[in-house]
């Protein structure tokens, strides 16, 4: 095996005319926890499909485990474990009936399944479940099932498309530590998210993606620290009569990169000269905005970051109501293909 | 990837689709209720038999002599030895004064036809001359006039036979000789002899062929529905990101729909005998055997429709699009006797004409394995095409 878990090289996919992934490259380390954050639609799902040998792409290359998608599918598919964002799991059958499916595709001798399968349930505590159909379980026993499922074949790498996605706090930080050790047992995590505070708390390294190109790609420390010491401030905004053009002057000023709206009342603005702020508060002035008031955090966010990057906020801005991610679940799905 | 292995694969998927059958209480439900729905349809849809009831004749007698009076008498009769039962007749006749009458009584919808006896009727049959009848029909609707006319003809044939009959003996016994009247009347005596025992009807005709129609429907319907079902719900990706070949998906897919359709086919094959009396000749091993052939010759084209389409509603219109000839022009509900020559044409290269008509000649003529070969060796060939040109066809259409 390589020294990298992944290699991309120029990968590209383009659905007509729109460019789904640009011209990706890219190396993976063995053992490494890899997030891929971005906006929906920015062209993450795609590469997992594309990773997985599901979706062809339609130039470049890439070898997972020292093998081509193109060339050698059936190695690939060998190696690796999906944990997709729709999950992989018949309604009807028992949560012991859908692992033993898919455990015999992936031709794992019988007594070594059901071994597998009792050790699985038992990592994330759904030994008590073994006989029961999945329809009857919660959103979160049925992530728990889904995430195994992936594990079954003891895969080098693990794709984790959007895991947490929809799932209440406890279970979201449960899906965490069990990715946590299965890292731990030397499996490489290739993990999906448009969630901040996941891609911050899981991963060695992180990719922004948007319109299919990486952006930005560092540890998470590093990433924030581009912020810290660059000129780039970020001011939080509280205007109680905000108003679409107003947000349209801000952005406007020179000295303002990217703003983005966060609530009714409240502006995230990034802003890249120490005079900013000043011309900032004039412009509102002038305009009539009334300021209830104006913050400047000292610690920086992967949200930050984004919005430095990328010039927008990270979440839909039509349906982002709250700071809190799990209002994810309302987004607009992304494109599947 | 070796074929066996590729099997073997195909029977993980074949059976983890049995469990989710089984467990799908309206899927189970609907596989027994469908041939029962669509029996009882098309068993009475359709005339069971050529018997007519009451079929509403005007009747106007211009002569009033002693012949017209005789003859009308001779048809009432003759009317209640046709009825089929003592509660209807055969036909019910009504008085007209004038043609005129009879003929607004027509156009009125209150009569289907008219027996007219002209004026000298009696005179000419005293006569020795033939009496003239007028049978006015109402020919808006063919198939009303042709009933009328079968009606009308069947009467005045049997009221010959006894006219003939009895001047025939008066012209015997006036010679002073022994004749059977029959033997002069009516030389030739055809005797039908029908290769079914028992009446037959039209659910004797329809029976096999909806047994291959419905096995046809079942995994026509079947293979687009069961693989968008799984890419609707995600797990189509856990397939394919495993390492098995993509044709151990479809043809286990196609294992378990042809299985489940072969036992809806048994439930058509029970209804059939239970409910209407269809009396089955041949032996059953050859009709599962048959019927397994049938539903085989569809599976490519099914295959095909599901690679071709985009999504199932696509594929569900290319189904509905090559299964609706299918149906009417197999023969399978009309006779392709019936139908143009060029729809005749249309018939010969549609799989499911020759899948109904070896279905007939073994369920209805206890026929043999070699009787129906030309149609099994077609039914077959036309599968194997199929399938040679849909398998390439759905592992393309597996990435996009």
């Amino acid at each position: 095996m390589t020294e990298n878990a992944i290699e991309m090289k120029n990968l590209t996919k383009k659905f007509g005319d729109f460019t789904a992934v640009d011209n990706l490259s890219l190396d993976i380390k063995e053992n490494e926890i890899f997030g891929f954050l971005g906006p929906n639609g920015a062209g993450k799902s795609t590469t997992i499909r594309m990773l997985c040998t599901l979706s062809n792409p339609t130039s470049g290359s890439a070898k997972i485990a020292g093998y081509d998608i193109m060339k050698d599918p059936a190695e690939v598919r060998k190696k690796i474990g999906l944990v997709a964002e729709k999950m992989i799991m018949y309604d009807t059958l028992t949560s012991a009936e859908n692992l033993r499916f898919f455990g015999k595709l992936y031709r794992i001798p019988k007594q070594k399944l059901e071994d597998r399968i009792d050790e699985l349930l038992e990592l994330v505590d759904m030994q008590k479940w073994k006989h029961t159909q999945i329809e009857k379980f919660s959103t979160g026993m049925k992530q728990r099932i889904n995430v195994i499922r992936a594990l079954l074949p003891e895969p080098e790498i693990i794709f984790m498309d959007e895991p947490t996605l929809g799932l209440d706090p406890q279970t979201t930080y449960s899906i965490r530590d069990i990715t946590r050790e299965i890292n731990k047992t030397g499996v490489t995590v290739i993990l999906t998210t448009h969630a901040m505070i996941e891609a911050e708390a899981l991963s060695d390294r992180v990719a922004i993606i948007d319109h299919g190109k990486i952006v930005a790609l560092d540890t998470p420390q590093n990433l924030k620290n581009l912020i810290t010491k660059s000129d780039v401030s970020i001011f939080g905004a509280e205007i109680t009569n905000l108003t679409p053009k107003l947000i349209d002057k801000i952005n406007s000023l020179d000295v303002v990169d990217a703003v983005a709206q966060q609530d009714v009342h409240k502006l995230k603005i990034s802003a890249n000269d120490t005079d900013a702020l000043n011309q900032i508060i004039d412009i509102i002035r002038q305009e009539g905005g009334n300021i209830a008031s104006i913050t400047k955090s000292n610690e920086t966010t992967l949200e930050d970051v984004f919005l430095a990057v990328t010039g927008k906020e990270i979440r839909d801005q039509a349906t982002a109501k709250t700071a809190s991610h799990y209002m994810d679940v309302e987004a607009p799905k992304s494109r599947i293909r | 990837m070796g074929a066996i292995q590729i099997l073997q694969d195909s029977y993980q998927v074949m059976i983890k689709d049995m469990i989710e059958f089984k467990r799908n209480r309206f899927e189970v439900a609907g596989l027994i209720a469908f041939p029962l729905i669509f029996l009882l349809l098309f068993g009475f849809i359709f005339p069971s038999g050529s018997t007519h009831e009451n079929v509403q004749m005007g009747l106007v007698n211009l002569d009033q002599g002693a012949g017209s009076n005789e003859f009308i008498t001779q048809m009432e009769t003759m009317n209640n030895q046709l009825a089929t039962t003592k509660n209807s007749s055969y036909m019910s006749f009504n008085n007209y004064s004038s043609v005129d009458a009879a003929k607004t009584a027509i156009s009125q919808g209150k009569i289907n036809g008219a027996f007219v006896i002209p004026p000298g009727f009696s005179n000419n049959v005293t006569n020795g001359q033939p009496g003239d009848i007028i049978i006015a029909v109402d020919n808006s609707n063919p198939q009303v006039a042709s009933t009328v006319e079968q009606a009308s003809s069947t009467t005045i044939n049997g009221l010959n036979g006894i006219k003939a009959n009895t001047n025939v003996l008066k012209l015997s016994n006036a010679a002073n000789q022994q004749i059977n009247p029959q033997a002069i009347i009516a030389p030739y005596a055809p005797n039908f002899q029908t290769t079914i025992p028992g009446t037959t009807n039209y659910f004797n005709f329809l029976a096999p062929g909806l047994i291959v129609m419905i096995g046809m429907m079942y995994i026509m319907n079947g293979i687009p529905e069961t693989i968008a079902k799984e890419k609707e719900m995600g797990t189509f990706d856990g397939m394919l990101s495993a390492p098995i070949h993509h044709l151990s998906i479809i043809l286990g897919k196609a294992m378990g729909l042809t299985i489940r359709g072969l036992v809806q086919c048994a439930f058509v094959l029970i209804f059939a005998v239970l409910l209407f009396g269809v009396i089955v000749q041949g032996s059953l091993l050859l009709i599962a055997f048959l019927t397994f052939l049938a539903i085989f010759s569809f599976i490519g084209i099914g295959i095909m429709a599901v690679s071709l389409a985009k999504d199932q509603g696509t594929a569900a219109m290319i189904m509905d699009f090559l299964m609706f000839p299918m149906m009417f022009l197999s023969g399978v509900i009309f006779p392709i006797q019936q139908m143009p020559w060029f729809m005749q044409d249309i018939a010969k290269v549609i799989p499911l004409t020759y899948a109904g008509d070896a279905m007939r000649k073994i369920m209805l003529l206890n026929a043999n394995l070699a009787d129906v070969s030309t149609d099994l060796i077609i039914l077959l060939g036309f599968g194997i095409i199929t399938l040679l040109i849909a398998l390439p066809l759905f592992s393309r259409s597996m990435k996009d």
